[in-house]
């Protein structure tokens, strides 16, 4: 036997001396149906290489397959792919070998050579790559040396050119990180030299690039639901290693909600959060569907108005100072069905990342927080797919391969049936209609190893009427294309194009002369190039522009039909660019001292065609106070605002478990969202920056101490936070917001100022998992415009409607066996401030209430368990369908919060009511399946 | 069996989600003695008297409501410095005579209360307010709705309030034929005393606004007055109302608008907040103090219309008390008769008003049934006099 392995191995590097100098021929076969004997007839008369094959052993098999111009080791590739054959190819001598079962390896076993001593390396006979690597070879029309795929753990990897002395000093080792089974990247796992501190962590698309002392290393690598696994290498010179990784098989297994445990402690970013759908998945949720959005309000310092609200504040930023993107997709509307379900599908979402102190530069736009939600990859390898049974929704997703281990693509999409459920109401609320579907499509495709697409588009429609005549709809449209390309092993790069569109629309038709027709829709068309370069292993460079073409509808009403006398009214439609450019370099000063230090320069132009009113200097806005009113052209510039902003962070180890973080924003916000609700609703305004409306600006420092315990299985963390908020927008008492021209004379600056300590205690492993989080809060708004008119409060600081100083959640998971999990989440806040009544008189007939001060009281505090019992289905591999059941209880108490208060006259008195959504112990069941 | 406990469940949990559930809320902190100045009222410039009613707020958990200023003095001034002076007619109202005043010109409201503070108005222009066209109504498959059509051939006034007053005859669940004669028996009851047909009446209590700002044409086409559900007894024979309609400015109409949704709309999801208010009136002597209320001036036009239950589908009134009916003998049964007609019903005052007679065999009444007055006396709740404008 080992001379049959010494022999192949000669035979192997004779080719890896000679490959470059024999270009592979290409040929074209068709095979029907065909034998194992003819197939290899043609191949050998085609090919001039010669098979050695037991036939005896392939009798079973009959091959289909066309193709047109292929490289041999394609043919064999697809031929034999999902089989239990196998092939190796030796090119110098020109022959193939076919086996069943047991795979020729030209590779040695690692500790072969036992008298291998670690720092001879000029001695250790290589262990060359197996046959799949020379099939990648021939793959490859790529004049580079190609990634080497690593799949077994006991192996040495040999990467870049073989010299017979390693020079001392570093190379740069880069590759993807994908699952073996489905050929999707994955995105965040951590790749750690053994015994060093030295790590990095996977991109968004799966990539790492580390920078490691030439020699032999061993890698170790983690991923959110994989095996730990490890990679041997001896590093010769820069090359690329791409390491394959196998899935958790039992997916309760493993909860991570950060993406490497070490990166907490390690990475320079502070107040980011990331979760992982299987995470997700085990949080109860109302009505028993994963909810991507009520997961992230467990988070520290992220809060929500009310219960029916997706809308969510960070750290005392309003509703719309948080970017949503969905595969790098503005979402304006990040909710369906009232909010009762948030607007991205669970079962095809790979993971969430928030980002609430340290903002990366190639963010912005907006003043608190950026979510940033990515789809899974289509499966690159087999199709497959999920369908989910919940009460009121049901899902489907589809995946597989477009071109196998090349392009895939992703399908999901999501309805209601709740119309019927609805009808069964009593009279008074069964007239009410509600219902919303979603579609996203993924598809990505490989072009070589440096170049890949991705194209993603979403859309989502949503449409209510409550015991109404007036029907509303809203929904998102995204699209975009992105090329991600490798320059070299230093420099890569993302380029995106993209189109993003809200809209929404009101209809009357119950009265014939006053119905109407409501539209309003915000478009905007985005183009980007981030870049990053390597510089050393100490030293990382982003830098990357990118452009906001917006385009606003500011409402539109049309007469219903013709019968209505509505004179048609449209708001003249805004027009600006947004662009940026920015730089940042992450610089290790030392091992154990990082900065990671920003700037982001914005311009913002106002465009036409627009006419605008220019108001008397100190003097409210008001229409007797219009100086001038000029008319611009199409596209002419009427205002420019510009800002540097700094993102900076550092982070100092005080030891292998703990470090400290610091980090200070500067953000600037062009876009601004008018609401008079306390809820994203279908009726609120975006207002675009012009003349008379300043950018919001805002700026954050922040504090962090960082430790993990019980060998990094418990993560710690307390951070601090002072945050300041200029040119919010605040609207007048009695403010009309839609279908107004001259929305400036109805909205006034306020300044902002929040503050807060967030606690973090999370559990990643074991029996019992989940996370423990509390944060102490106070965000105010102060009204600071002196020539606004009316002053709220009399220009005092007051708080804002999302300030909740107490905010404590727990989220647990607890494993019995692999089959079996309960789930248990518990929250508990300080209730929201509102705008009390403080006096009752007597007017026109009835009793009426006269307010307090804006936000003097406090609705009461606000207390929720929910539980929820996870049943997975047997776990047989190799079986058709995988089900799971969920089934729990949210509100398991039944405490009936106050969503809102309010007082309401009724035949004269007036009596004051508080307003529940959830009253009582809510039971749901969702069923999943996955093929 | 089992589909039907399912329905149940479902519609359980859908309704206790859709529904969600609305509990009473009195904070304790409500308790600020807060004493602002409240005006009513608008400046008659046609050919009526102007009445403003001053009033102080109250705590919420007061339990009066209307809490008078008396003793203040009010006087109407016109922009051309000619003064009005309003008189009171107690109960904090203040009238003045008819003024027919000049609707070319602006007028505020000047005002002096007895604590020695100065309240202003800002001067408001006089609004003619345009004729009501006509008073409808349109039935709906749950009651009847009320409302309004006019118009403003000149295409000025676009924003309009209205009230009203509500009249209706309705009856006792039961009929009494018989009194007391008040010493040893009861008698027919005679048509003069009779207590079965009444007159109810009420007024606006929740504020009617409608604006035709955003037509091309200034009309109001069906707004909605007020609507009456198929089981109230204000339709159960004869319905009248008398709607008064004010032209509006549009400073007015926002005031009115936010006084709404204030008091009258908050609570369900997309509502907006409360939000504060500021009226047209201010305190000259202390300008942080508030003041509630908005001063408008113009002529008021009204319109009457009634409707009667015979225009309407066969509706069955829902009598607002639970009635039963009791029976007292000249002579109880058991063992030791009484004279039950002489102990219940003869006595008064008597809360047993007797219905009819009870007969047995012989040609006399061998007893009587009676109920309570809120099943048998309508004049509890109405009037038995029938209004002067009553037709």
């Amino acid at each position: 036997m080992k001379r049959a392995y010494l022999f192949i191995i000669f035979l192997f590097i004779v080719k890896l001396v000679s490959a470059q100098n024999t270009p592979e021929k290409n040929i074209s076969v068709n095979f029907q149906q065909t034998k194992i004997e003819a197939f290899v007839d043609e191949l050998e008369a085609k090919s001039g290489y010669h098979f050695y094959v037991d036939t005896a052993q392939f009798d079973s098999l009959k091959i289909t397959l066309q193709v047109n111009d292929k490289p041999l080791a394609a043919i064999l590739g697809m031929a034999f792919n999902n089989t239990i054959y196998h092939y190796t190819i030796i090119p110098e001598a020109a022959q193939v070998f076919l086996t069943k079962g047991k795979q020729i390896k030209t590779g040695l076993a690692s500790g072969y050579f036992n008298n291998t001593r670690p720092g001879h390396n000029n001695q250790v006979l290589p262990g060359v790559a197996a046959a799949t690597a020379v099939t990648a070879t021939e793959f490859s029309g790529d004049k580079e040396a190609p990634a080497t795929e690593a799949t077994i753990e006991n192996k040495t990897y040999e990467i870049g050119l073989k010299t017979n002395n390693i020079q001392p000093g570093n190379s740069i080792l880069s590759g993807y990180v994908k699952d073996i089974k489905s050929g999707e990247s994955v995105v965040g796992a951590s790749i750690v030299v053994a015994d060093t501190k030295t790590g990095v962590v996977t991109d968004q698309f799966g990539y790492y690039t580390i920078t490691l002392p030439r020699g032999r290393q061993t890698l170790i690598i983690h991923g959110i639901g994989m095996r730990d696994t490890k990679r041997q290498i001896i590093l010769y010179s820069e090359g690329r290693l791409n390491i394959e990784m196998q899935e958790q098989v039992f997916a309760l297994k493993e909860v991570k909600i950060s993406a490497d445990k070490v990166a907490n402690v390690r990475s320079t970013e502070m107040g980011t959060n990331k979760l992982d759908i299987k995470s997700i998945k085990q949080v109860p949720a109302v009505f028993g569907e994963a909810d991507i959005l009520r997961v992230v309000l467990t988070l520290p310092g992220v809060q929500s108005v009310g219960e029916a609200t997706t809308g969510f504040n960070v750290r005392g930023g309003s509703a719309d100072q948080n970017l949503i993107l969905l595969n790098d997709a503005t979402i304006y509307n990040p909710s369906h069905f009232f909010g009762f379900f948030s607007a991205f599908d669970p079962d095809i979402v790979k993971d969430v990342e928030l980002y609430k102190s340290s903002i990366p530069e190639k963010y912005g736009g907006r003043l608190a927080s950026v979510l940033d939600v990515t789809d899974r990859e289509g499966n690159k390898k087999l199709f497959t797919g999920t369908a989910g049974i919940g009460l009121l929704t049901s899902r489907i997703n589809i995946e597989g391969p477009i071109i196998k281990d090349k392009t895939s693509f992703i399908l999901g999409a999501r309805t209601s049936y709740s119309d019927w459920l609805l009808s069964m109401l009593p009279e008074e609320y069964k007239h009410s209609e509600a219902s919303f579907y979603d579609v996203n499509l993924g598809i990505s495709h490989q072009i070589n190893d440096k170049n890949n697409i991705y194209v993603n588009g979403y859309l989502s429609h949503d449409q209510f009427k409550l015991n109404s005549d007036t029907a509303y709809s809203y929904g998102n449209k995204n699209a975009n294309i992105k090329w991600k390309h490798n320059f070299n092993d230093k420099l890569f790069s993302v380029f995106l194009v993209g189109y993003d569109r809200y809209q929404y629309s009101v209809s009357s038709d119950a009265n014939p002369v006053n119905g109407y027709n409501l539209n309003y829709n915000i478009n905007q068309s985005n183009l980007k190039a981030d870049f990053t370069y390597y510089v050393t292993r100490k030293n990382t460079i982003d830098f990357g522009l990118s452009s906001i073409y917006y385009k606003l509808h500011s409402g539109d009403e049309e007469p219903y039909n013709n019968k209505s006398l509505v004179v048609p009214d449209v708001v003249p439609a805004e027009q600006a660019l947004e662009s940026a450019l920015y730089f940042g370099d992450k610089y290790d000063i030392t091992p154990n001292f990082t900065v990671d230090l920003g700037v982001r320069y914005s311009i913002y132009n106002y465009l036409g065609a627009q006419t605008v009113d220019y108001y008397a200097p100190n003097l409210p806005k008001q229409s007797s106070n219009v100086l001038d009113s000029v008319t611009y052209g199409k596209n002419k510039v009427i205002k420019t605002y510009s800002r540097p902003e700094i993102r900076a962070s550092a982070r100092y180890n005080l030891n292998d478990n703990t470090s400290l973080k610091a980090s200070y924003n500067t953000l600037t916000q062009y876009i601004h969202l008018l609401s008079n609700t306390t809820a994203i609703s279908p009726t609120d305004v975006y207002k675009l920056s012009d003349p008379n409306i300043k950018p919001q600006t805002g700026d954050q420092v922040s504090l962090g101490i960082y430790k993990n315990l019980q060998s990094n299985t418990i993560e710690t963390s307390v951070e601090v936070y002072y945050k300041r908020i200029r040119n919010y927008l605040d609207y007048k008492s009695g403010a009309t917001l839609l279908l107004n021209d001259h929305i400036e004379q109805d909205v006034i600056n306020t300044q902002g100022k929040a503050y807060g300590v967030e606690f973090l205690v999370k559990k990643t492993e074991g029996k019992l998992n989940g996370w423990v989080s509390y944060t102490y809060s106070r965000t105010f708004l102060r009204q600071d415009d002196p020539y606004a008119g009316e002053l709220i409060n009399n220009g005092n600081y007051y708080p804002a409607n999302y300030d909740k100083p107490n905010d404590f959640n727990f989220t647990g998971n607890y494993r019995f066996t692999h089959r079996y999990s309960v789930s248990l989440n518990v929250v508990y806040s300080t209730g929201r401030p509102i705008t009390l009544p403080v006096a009752k008189y007597y007017y026109d007939n009835a009793e009426r209430v006269y307010y307090s001060d804006r936000n003097a009281y406090r609705i009461p505090d606000y207390f929720r368990s929910d539980f929820s019992v996870n049943i997975e289905g047997n776990h047989k591999v190799h079986q058709r369908f995988h089900n799971s059941w969920t089934f729990g209880v949210y509100n398991l108490t039944g405490r009936a919060n106050a969503y809102s208060t309010y007082f309401t006259e009724q035949g004269g008195s007036i009596n004051g009511y508080q307003l529940s959504i959830f009253a009582k112990p809510i039971p749901f069941i969702n069923y999943n399946i996955r093929f | 069996m089992k589909k039907n406990g399912k329905y149940i469940i479902w519609c359980g949990i859908i309704a206790m989600w859709a529904l969600g559930c609305k509990k009473p809320y009195t904070p304790n902190v409500i308790s600020s003695n807060n004493n602002y100045l409240v005006v009513e009222g608008v400046i008659n410039t046609g050919g009526d008297s102007t009445v403003i009613r001053l009033s102080r707020t109250v705590n919420l958990s007061s339990g009066v409501t209307i809490n008078p200023e008396l003793n203040a003095t009010v006087i109407i001034q016109s922009d051309q410095n000619q003064t009005y002076s309003l008189h009171s007619i107690g109960n904090g109202q203040y009238a003045s005579t008819p003024l027919t005043l000049d609707n070319t010109r602006k007028y505020r409201l000047s005002i002096g209360t007895s604590d020695g503070k100065a309240f202003l108005s800002d001067y408001v222009p006089a609004i003619a307010t345009p004729p009501i066209d006509s008073v409808g109504f349109t039935i709906l498959n749950n009651g009847v709705q009320i409302y309004v059509n006019t118009h403003d051939p000149n295409n000025n006034t676009h924003y309009y309030r209205w009230d009203y007053n509500e009249t209706w005859i309705f009856h006792a669940k039961y009929d009494s034929e018989y009194i007391s004669n008040d010493s040893t028996d009861v008698v027919p009851r005679s048509p003069d005393k009779q207590i079965y047909q009444c007159w109810g009446s009420g007024i606006s209590t929740v504020i009617t606004l409608g604006s035709s700002a955003k037509l091309s044409q200034d009309v109001i086409y069906q707004s909605p007055i007020i609507f009456i559900p198929s089981t109230s007894e204000k339709i159960e024979s004869r319905y009248s109302i008398l709607l008064k309609q004010y032209a509006m400015t549009s400073d007015g109409y926002n005031y009115y608008t936010i006084l709404k949704k204030n008091t009258e709309q908050l609570g369900s999801i997309f509502d907006a907040q409360p939000s504060q208010l500021t009226g047209n009136i201010h305190c000259t002597t202390d300008a942080t103090l508030p003041v509630i209320g908005y001063i408008s001036a113009g002529t008021v036009q009204q319109k009457r219309v009634y409707i009667n239950n015979s225009q309407l589908p066969t509706w069955q009134p829902t009598y607002p008390y639970t009635c039963g009916l009791d029976t007292a003998f000249y002579a109880s049964k058991g063992p030791n008769p009484v004279n039950q007609v002489l102990q219940n019903l003869v006595p008064q005052p008597n809360s047993n008003i007797t219905i009819y007679a009870v007969f047995g065999n012989g040609p006399n009444p061998i007893g009587y049934t009676y109920s309570d007055p809120d099943c048998a006396d309508c004049s509890i709740r109405g009037s038995l006099t029938k209004p002067s404008f009553w037709q």
